[in-house]
């Protein structure tokens, strides 16, 4: 009895520890705990631990070659090449090591990773739980959005999963505010996740605006804007890594993540961060195949939104033959047929993007349109330090051709620009590339066409693929 | 493992094809050529005689002879003992910087790999600039493919910090001879960091050596050559200290061979 009694007034657990671990996993050396504490709590059961790289069970193929396959616990990665051996001191063995997540402290098969089972803490007070309105956004929704917005609320209060196939430049962001503000005001948590850190930072003070008594996280690499307590949390996928059976709601944002848009991590890391049978709103203008099929199929239910915000239907890309465009570019010289569309953009005050495959490319060509001194040329790529600068001078006007790997922020919205792929039959380029570089052009009202090329050396089924989706949702937008 | 991506920025290698990576079925591991010429190798024919430095990087009055000034100081403090010579194969650099950041402090122990051409190779050159064996050839004896003569010691790390990295990096860089490698010192742990010391205070070596001789591995030692493998060279006194440790052990010689110089 008076065990009992005295189990009832300390806790078996640490609070500090249930605190710092509940709803994240860690490996266990990174826990600021000693180790007697933390294997206390494990013989009790409050904390469970996993090994942090386990033999892959999937895979007929990886059993019948023999070849063994391994799975990050962490990271989810699965690939071969990502995974490294060595003679490990920690436990004697010839150890394998995922080389997919380093930067966030080795993962070893010998490493454990650690996950609160014990009860959840008690929550302080979520005070904007009782104001009338969380969410203080004062725009309005087109009918379409309306419903789309009633609808995602009504699936995600239900439990289940929604899709929304929303084209470039339609307002994707406000529909999601109705669904959230109802998870708040339920107490719940809610994550966005992104795969590209620049949404991220844009979108954070958006949210900020429109729920301004929340507190708000965002999670980047080099974020200041951190809050472990926030019940909403904007992530991106290597950030969203280390929550385990967190969030109550999922919203994926996947617009316009090209070249990031295959990214099996995103996925593994929005299963493990969610609880288990939370619900998942998929925000993309090109949704994976099988995201794609199960919402064709009726099997998840979803809404199409095929008109922009401006009314416009988007503009069609049209396909221009390039020759051997790789070889001439080694030996110098860009394609004819390339050289006479930019001169003819250039003279009629045009600005252009120019995407092409690979880093050396835009160096190349970068180089080769500068030369030509029609007008003021930079290239810019994901991991450019003056990224910034040259995406500012560019929607200043100050640079006319903009030559890049990758779909700029969405902030980089500049009225009256067109695009050229130079290389569109590269496999880099496929359907949802493709259809979300055209997705770029013509996004303003008052100029809401433009031109979209494909310069190709022979046109691919991506390229044949992404001009009938762009054709399919504007006949669904009735033009 | 493949060798078709750069083990360390990761992307496709693109070796031009010649005949010995058509005839195996997988490329070894390495670098990339544009991570690779941001490497600055030491050309042996211009390095210290002593501590293998590139002299080239240095100022010429800081040279006499082929001996740099810090060699000097060496011999004469009276504190070099046993000690001869030492070969890295690059000077410390940025790129060097980041291998090494990602080797030991990231924990990615692949990348010693990245350099099991390049050190087979030195440690060739190292064992046959031995004059000793020069006589022995012209006497008819054995080359020195698996000589026995030599016995290969990688600097160990302390128990403390061998449990925290998960690996010793001179282990998996000794790895890439090929040879049997006899782990024959201790380290005890608690030591002073060499980063922490000023130049003069890192020149001395101090009273009580962290390195201590497995006495189960002296007689291996004895009368052999002993060739020390480290990462990285900066003013010598671990390596000595190692010497000095091992030097009841009554070996013929010890050199060393390390990755970097800096
Ligand atoms: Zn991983
Ligand atoms: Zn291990
Ligand atoms: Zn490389
Ligand atoms: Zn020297």
């Amino acid at each position: 009895m008076l065990l009992s009694r005295k189990d009832n007034l300390s806790p078996a657990y640490d609070e500090h520890l249930q605190r710092y671990l509940f709803g994240r996993e860690c490996l266990v050396e990174e826990l600021p705990f000693s180790e007697e504490i933390i294997k206390r709590h494990v013989r009790k059961r409050f904390i469970t631990l996993h090994p942090g790289i386990e033999p892959a069970t999937d895979g007929l193929m990886a059993l019948l070659s023999g070849t063994k396959r391994w799975v990050c616990r962490r990271c989810g990665n699965t690939d071969p090449r990502e995974f490294g051996y060595c003679s490990c001191s920690r436990c004697g063995k010839t150890c394998v090591y995922c080389r997919h997540c380093l930067n966030m402290g080795v993962v070893r098969a010998c490493s454990r990773l650690a996950t609160w089972s014990g009860p959840a803490p008690e929550r302080t007070s979520l005070p904007w739980r009782d104001s009338s309105r969380i969410c203080e956004w004062t725009g309005t929704l087109s009918d379409v959005q309306e419903k789309v917005a009633d609808d995602l609320d009504q699936y995600q209060s239900e439990g289940k999963s929604f899709l929304i196939w929303a084209v470039c430049g339609s307002g994707k962001t406000e529909i999601m505010f109705r669904a959230l503000e109802h998870a708040l005001r339920l107490g719940e948590r809610a994550v966005l996740a992104t795969p590209r850190t620049d949404v991220v930072r844009e979108l954070f003070p958006r949210f900020k605006a429109a729920f301004p008594k929340v507190p708000i996280s965002a999670l980047y690499a080099g974020s200041e804007d951190k809050d472990p307590e926030a019940p909403f949390v904007i992530a991106t996928t290597h950030q969203l890594i280390r929550f385990y059976r967190y969030f109550d709601r999922v919203f994926i944002d996947e617009v316009d993540a090209f070249p990031y848009h295959y990214d099996p991590m995103l996925e593994y890391a929005v299963l493990k961060s969610a609880k288990e049978k939370a619900p998942i709103a998929y925000l993309t203008a090109t949704p994976p195949p099988v995201l794609k099929s199960a919402f064709l199929s009726g099997k998840l239910p979803g809404a199409k939104i095929a008109r922009r915000f401006h009314g416009y239907p988007l503009p069609v890309p049209k396909d221009c033959w390039a020759g051997n465009w790789r070889k001439l570019v080694g030996q110098g010289r860009l394609p004819e047929s390339f050289n006479q569309w930019v001169r003819a953009k250039m003279e009629s005050g045009k600005q252009i993007f120019v995407f092409v495959p690979s880093v050396t490319l835009l160096r190349e060509v970068t180089e080769l349109l500068q030369k030509r001194g029609l007008a003021r040329v930079a290239g810019v790529h994901a991991e450019d330090p003056d990224r910034h600068t040259k995406v500012m001078f560019f929607r200043e006007g100050q640079i006319r051709i903009l030559v890049t790997t990758t779909i700029l922020e969405r902030g980089v919205t500049i009225s009256g620009v067109e695009a050229a792929v130079l290389g569109a039959d590269d496999p880099i380029f496929d359907e949802r590339a493709l259809v979300q570089i055209a997705g770029r052009v013509g996004r303003s009202a008052s100029q809401p066409a433009g031109d979209v090329i494909y310069f190709h050396n022979g046109r691919t089924l991506e390229m044949i693929r992404a001009r009938r989706h762009i054709e399919q949702m504007n006949s669904e937008g009735g033009f | 493992m493949n060798g078709d991506r750069c083990l360390f920025c990761r992307k496709l290698r693109e070796e031009p094809l010649h005949f010995r990576t058509l005839l195996s079925p997988e490329t070894p591991p390495g670098l990339c050529r544009s991570c690779a010429g941001k490497l600055a190798p030491i050309d042996p024919r211009r390095s210290c005689e002593r501590c293998g430095r590139d002299l080239g990087r240095l100022d010429g009055r800081l040279v006499h002879g082929n001996i740099c000034r810090d060699c000097e100081r060496w011999a004469g403090s009276g504190r070099n003992g046993l000690f001869g010579k030492n070969r890295s194969l690059y000077s410390y650099n940025e790129m060097m910087k980041e291998i090494i950041t990602a080797f030991k402090f990231r924990s990615d122990a692949v990348m010693a790999q990245a350099f099991r051409k390049e050190f087979r190779t030195a440690y060739r050159r190292l064992i046959r600039d031995d004059p000793s064996l020069w006589i022995r050839i012209r006497k008819g004896g054995r080359l020195f493919r698996n000589d026995p003569s030599h016995v290969i010691i990688p600097i160990p790390l302390s128990e403390e910090r061998l449990q925290q990295r998960g690996f010793n990096q001179a282990v998996l860089l000794t790895e890439n001879l090929g040879r049997p490698i006899t782990e024959a010192l201790i380290r005890r742990s608690g030591e002073e960091k060499q980063s922490k010391k000023n130049r003069r205070q890192r020149l001395k070596i101090p009273r009580n050596n962290p390195f201590t001789l497995d006495p189960q591995t002296a007689s291996s030692i004895a009368g052999k050559k002993v060739i020390l493998v480290d990462d990285i060279y900066t003013t010598g006194a671990t390596l000595r200290l190692a010497a000095a440790a091992i030097e009841p052990a009554a070996p013929l010689s010890i050199d060393s061979l390390t990755l970097v110089h800096g």
